[in-house]
């Protein structure tokens, strides 16, 4: 042995010279001149900056607008003091006169104290005193921040313009997709996760959304506590910012929090062992963030004041009725986000659905108040007239005291008035308006469907959408009441909080701890009655509420059509889309390009003609549609066309081609000769989008298209909610309607192929005049289309299903309530012993 | 965090600790180590050759290869000897875990000290236990023996996956991913940390960091 060793020292002392045999020896070459981007230490916070930037379009914009803010912070408390302390306001008032040497006028300048009275009630005041240092202290900690910032996206500017090679003055014209599809690209260069070789967009959407999907779950399993009964307001939901940040201070990034990091809970939390002594912990921490807050609450209860003074009194007196105007609750959006959803695209999707809301919402005017508005306007009206021809007539009406101020007022009390009177010509259907925001929300209770007109609805969609008065005056009451909730509410919660953690918690390689739900895996979240029936293992415990795992799935896999879904969840898609496909086969069909699929017009002008499929899937399954047809059907093609003119601006000429459409009918032969048809129109139409069907299958490669994919999800999104409603139904009346419920199915799909026939589609469209319009009605074509045979296919499939839940006795009233629902009511999960069983 | 961890649990006796550490972390450190680069002008470099050498342990049947540089030995030994010492002193549950991370530097501007960035950690947990006699020992012996050549087998399978390992760097940027003090061998750069006892809290000062930079980040 030593021997050896011997010989290896030896040789190694020949080192120090050029090695022997030089010219034998491999030469290799360096890779590492590259830039440093592989292998990013902390990658959560690297795409959430990256994400960050693209919104705030680069890095000027974002820091240009946090130097406002710092200065505008500074101003505010400035001008406050100033105000509070350094003007005579008896000047003002002329209460008291000064006597000028040249000239008579008072002059603002002669409102102001000098400087030595000044600051000697400044520092007189201890109140005073107390708010300046505290502000002081709050700006010198959003400076360092800032300073901090400027270094982080510095490097995150290098990254977009070195690896990514978009210059900062093309980010603004950059979509979130397309950055992430060249980070996608990076990866496989220079590996900045080293667990995988390549990343997916789940990945990254993971990473950026880790804590707002587990709020997103939290919310959707009611664990949180911001729903309470109160005595004399009944229902109500108190979710504002600052509890908010409590709660993610208490569980994901706090002194003592649940996750160790960014990416992993702490090992004790996952381990089911000890859960009653973390609870205790967790509850105890609870109480001192409580307390912690309850002594801070004078200090941030000015600074909410002062805030919402400086940043509303403007817009007040500009626009008084901008109080009255509404705004999505941060509880809705919690509510309506989907798994993995970012904040453009779900704000893109809420301020799609604003008009019909507050449309919605408007609906609702109380008569009395009505009433009432409509006399104190008269009143107000007659007396501001009167004061106004005056003032025309001699302006020195005006000097009199209180005239201007009347004015102002009376004015001000006109238009609060006539917020309370509706639109003379306004039509109340609340159940249409209700579809279309339904197609742009995509959640919705499913006892809202049918009682759309009724005050509960209109009540518990308010807590969604509320008004900004009180959004702001929630905010204002924030730091009081969030103490208390947080150590009489919450703290009860902190067993099951540490059971959520525990049991919804997984660890994916590359990505680190996420939420389950988050991981939109049908198999283990799904919900039975959301079409995931037969998919899914879950329990009641582990499902997730209103079809969210469905639908987040649905959505994710729109918005990012190069994302390949594991493989359970590939299967729900694909069932999805296998239907597409035959449609997209038999919309071809008639691939004349004139004729558009759907005609809202021809589907009412004729009762007698196959029903159109967007009456199929809006008014009913085709089993239960030709019920609600005898009944109800126009309306509920009425609901169909208002729902779909709300997703494309061009209903017009929609239904002008619909009529043009209806007027000849084309005989379409053979499914070769027409797709070849339609081939061939692709082809001398120079302008036509290449293949319709392809738009909608997914493959989604033109970011042209990408944009449609809202469009898309919105018919998915009417659709799932139809089919649970649906299937929730016929699991109530399946025995009662047995009998007529095969008949009429077998008759729909008969009568669906004959629809194909009569009303033809095109997929390939030539552009009018406006391309981007002109295609949303092709990609709506297509799906309407396949949205009615789905229904029918379903419809036909599902007879020989047998209810997988046994229900109780059928009633009326088990049609429209939410008792047909296999799963127990939201609230009655949370009493249910949580599941030991581990999901990591 | 974005790097690659894997775990090895032994059990062994109180002076089998050193050996069983030693005989692991060489594994490793073989097969992370690369022969000294002499840089030429083109930017190309080649790599010197690598000397191993077998090591038998005293306590346990068995035989490790090292990469035979002594200070490399004498650098590791010295951790080594420091985390038995830690364990030997804790008190009676001896349970400890040392942990061999690998990791790149990066270069930071002015303010900012350089960051290192671990790609890949290994822990090692032992747990130490206590025989009664002689022919207990015997037994552990051997059996330490074989399930050392298990975790050697399991390192090896580990290292022979194709994973990130950091980019050959240029001359200019060797210090930031090679030991370059050696003078005989040069392994990725490396840092061997011990702790005594599972503690479920992390230290203070990670958590005031933590804290720091939390509050710092939007």
């Amino acid at each position: 042995m030593a021997h050896f060793d011997t010989e290896y020292q030896r040789l190694e002392a020949s080192y120090s010279d050029s090695p022997p045999g030089e010219e034998n020896l491999l030469v290799h070459v360096p890779e590492g001149s590259k830039p440093q981007w592989h292998h990013i230490e902390n990658l959560d916070l690297f795409f959430q900056r990256a994400y960050n930037m693209h919104q705030k379009n680069g890095l000027t914009c974002m820091l240009l607008g946090e130097i406002f803010e710092l200065v505008q912070l500074v101003f505010v408390v400035a001008f406050t003091v100033f105000l509070a302390n350094c003007v005579d306001y008896d000047i003002l008032f002329a209460n008291k006169f000064v006597i000028h040497t040249n000239s008579s006028k008072v002059t603002l300048p002669d409102a102001f104290l000098p400087m030595e009275v000044c600051s000697a009630r400044i520092r007189n005041n201890v109140f005073v005193i107390f708010i300046l240092v505290i502000s002081g202290v709050f700006w010198l900690h959003r400076l360092v921040k800032f300073i901090y910032n400027i270094c982080c996206y510095w490097e995150i500017r290098s990254f977009y313009i070195n690896a990514l090679k978009v210059s900062m003055a093309d980010l603004p014209y950059f979509t979130w997709q397309e950055v992430q599809a060249r980070i996608i690209e990076i990866q496989k260069e220079h590996q900045i996760c080293i667990h995988k070789k390549e990343l997916t967009e789940l990945d990254i959407y993971h990473r950026i959304l880790r804590f707002k999907n587990y709020m997103v779950a939290m919310v959707n399993k009611s664990l949180l506590p911001i729903r309470f009964s109160l005595p004399m307001l009944g229902d109500t939901v108190f979710y504002t910012r600052g509890l908010k940040y409590n709660f993610e201070l208490i569980f994901f990034w706090g002194p003592g929090s649940l996750f160790e990091n960014e990416w992993s809970l702490k090992s004790e939390y996952k381990r089911g062992g000890n859960r009653l002594e973390l609870a205790d912990r967790l509850s105890s921490r609870i109480l001192w963030i409580g307390i912690a807050n309850l002594l801070l609450c004078p200090v941030i209860l000015i600074w909410q004041i002062l805030y919402a003074f400086f940043s509303y009194t403007e817009v007040i007196k500009r626009e008084p009725g901008s109080l009255g105007a509404r705004c999505w609750s941060l509880y809705g959006r919690c509510y309506l986000r989907h798994f993995n959803e970012l904040d453009h695209e779900l704000m893109s999707r809420l301020s799609k659905g604003y008009k019909a809301s507050s449309k919605y919402m408007n609906c609702f005017m109380s008569p009395l108040l009505t009433v009432v508005a409509k006399n104190v306007a008269f009143f107000a009206g007659s007396i501001l007239a009167v004061l106004i021809t005056l003032t025309v007539y001699d302006e020195d009406v005006l000097a009199v005291e209180h005239v201007l101020s009347s004015i102002t007022l009376l004015g001000v009390c006109i238009t609060i008035c006539r917020s309370f009177i509706p639109d003379k010509h306004m039509v109340f259907c609340p159940e249409q308006l209700l579809k279309v925001i339904l197609a742009h929300i995509h959640y919705m209770p499913d006892h809202w469907q049918g009682n759309a007109h009724r005050y509960e609805t209109r009540d518990e969609f308010a807590q969604l959408f509320q008004y900004k008065a009180v959004f702001i005056l929630e905010e204002l009451l924030s730091p009081v009441i969030t103490p208390f909730i947080l150590i009489f509410c919450l703290r009860r919660k902190s067993l099951e909080i540490i059971d959520f953690f525990r049991n919804f918690t997984v660890e994916v390689v590359g990505v680190g701890d996420t939420c389950s739900f988050a991981q939109m895996d049908v198999r283990q979240h799904g919900h039975p009655a959301w079409m995931s029936a037969g998919k899914t293992e879950a329990s009641i415990y582990q499902q997730a509420e209103d079809g969210k795992t469905e639908l987040s799935l649905m959505h994710f896999a729109i918005t990012n059509p190069h994302w390949q879904p594991p493989r359970e969840s590939t299967h729900f898609i694909s069932q999805l889309k296998e239907k597409v496909h035959r449609e997209a086969a038999a919309g071809q069909l008639g691939a004349t390009s004139e004729n558009l699929a759907f005609t809202s017009t021809q589907s009412l002008q004729s009762e007698s003609e196959p029903r159109s499929l967007i009456a199929n899937l809006l008014a009913g399954p085709p089993s239960l549609a030709s019920l609600h047809l005898g009944r109800d059907g126009s309306i509920g093609m009425n609901e169909g066309a208002s729902a779909l003119r709300s997703l494309s601006p061009l209903s017009a000429s929609l239904n002008l081609r619909g009529s043009y459409a209806s007027a000849r009918v084309p005989r379409p032969d053979h499914p070769a000769v027409a797709a070849g048809r339609a081939m061939a129109g692709s082809g001398t139409d120079a302008r036509t989008v290449s293949s319709g069907s392809s738009a909608w299958e997914g493959q989604l490669t033109s970011m042209v298209l990408s944009e449609y994919a809202s469009t898309e999800m919105s018919i998915h999104a009417l659709y799932m909610h139809e089919l649970h409603k649906q299937q929730s139904r016929r699991e109530v009346s399946r025995h009662t309607w047995h009998r007529q419920e095969s008949d009429e199915s077998s008759e729909s799909v008969h009568d669906d192929p004959e629809a194909s026939h009569n009303l033809p589609r095109s997929n390939t469209f030539p552009f009018g005049g406006t391309p981007n319009q002109e295609g949303a009605a092709l990609q709506m074509s297509g799906q309407r289309r396949y949205g009615g045979t789905t229904e029918s296919l379903c419809g036909s499939s599902r007879i020989q299903r047998t209810p997988r839940v046994p229900m109780g006795g059928w009633t009326e009233e088990t049609q429209t309530g939410r008792h047909h629902e296999p799963v127990p009511e939201e609230g009655s999960d949370d009493e249910l012993p949580p599941h030991i069983h581990k999901v990591t | 965090m974005n790097c690659r961890s894997e775990v090895l649990e032994v059990s062994v006796e109180g002076r089998q600790v050193d050996e069983a550490m030693l005989a692991l972390l060489h594994t490793i450190l073989l097969h992370r180590s690369t022969g000294k680069f002499h840089y030429k002008k083109e930017g190309t470099y080649s790599i010197g050759t690598v000397g191993t050498q077998d090591i038998d342990c005293d306590f346990i049947d068995f035989t490790f290869v090292r990469v035979s540089s002594d200070e490399l030995d004498r650098v590791i030994r010295k951790a080594v000897g420091e985390f038995k010492d830690a364990l030997c002193n804790s008190g009676n549950d001896g349970v400890g875990q040392i942990s061999l991370e690998f990791y790149q530097k990066k270069k930071s501007r002015w303010p900012f000290s350089d960051e290192c960035i671990p790609w890949e950690v290994w822990s090692i947990k032992v747990n130490v236990v206590n025989l009664a006699n002689e022919q207990e020992r015997q037994i552990c012996r051997e059996k330490v023996g074989e399930k050392l050549g298990e975790k050697v087998i399991n390192i090896v399978e580990v290292i022979n996956r194709h994973e990130y390992l950091p980019k050959m760097p240029t001359q200019s940027e060797v210090d930031n991913v090679f030991d370059t003090s050696l003078k005989d061998v040069q392994p990725y750069l490396y840092k061997i940390t011990y702790q005594i006892t599972d503690s479920l809290g992390t230290s203070v000062s990670t958590t005031m960091r933590r804290l720091i930079k939390d509050t710092l980040a939007l």
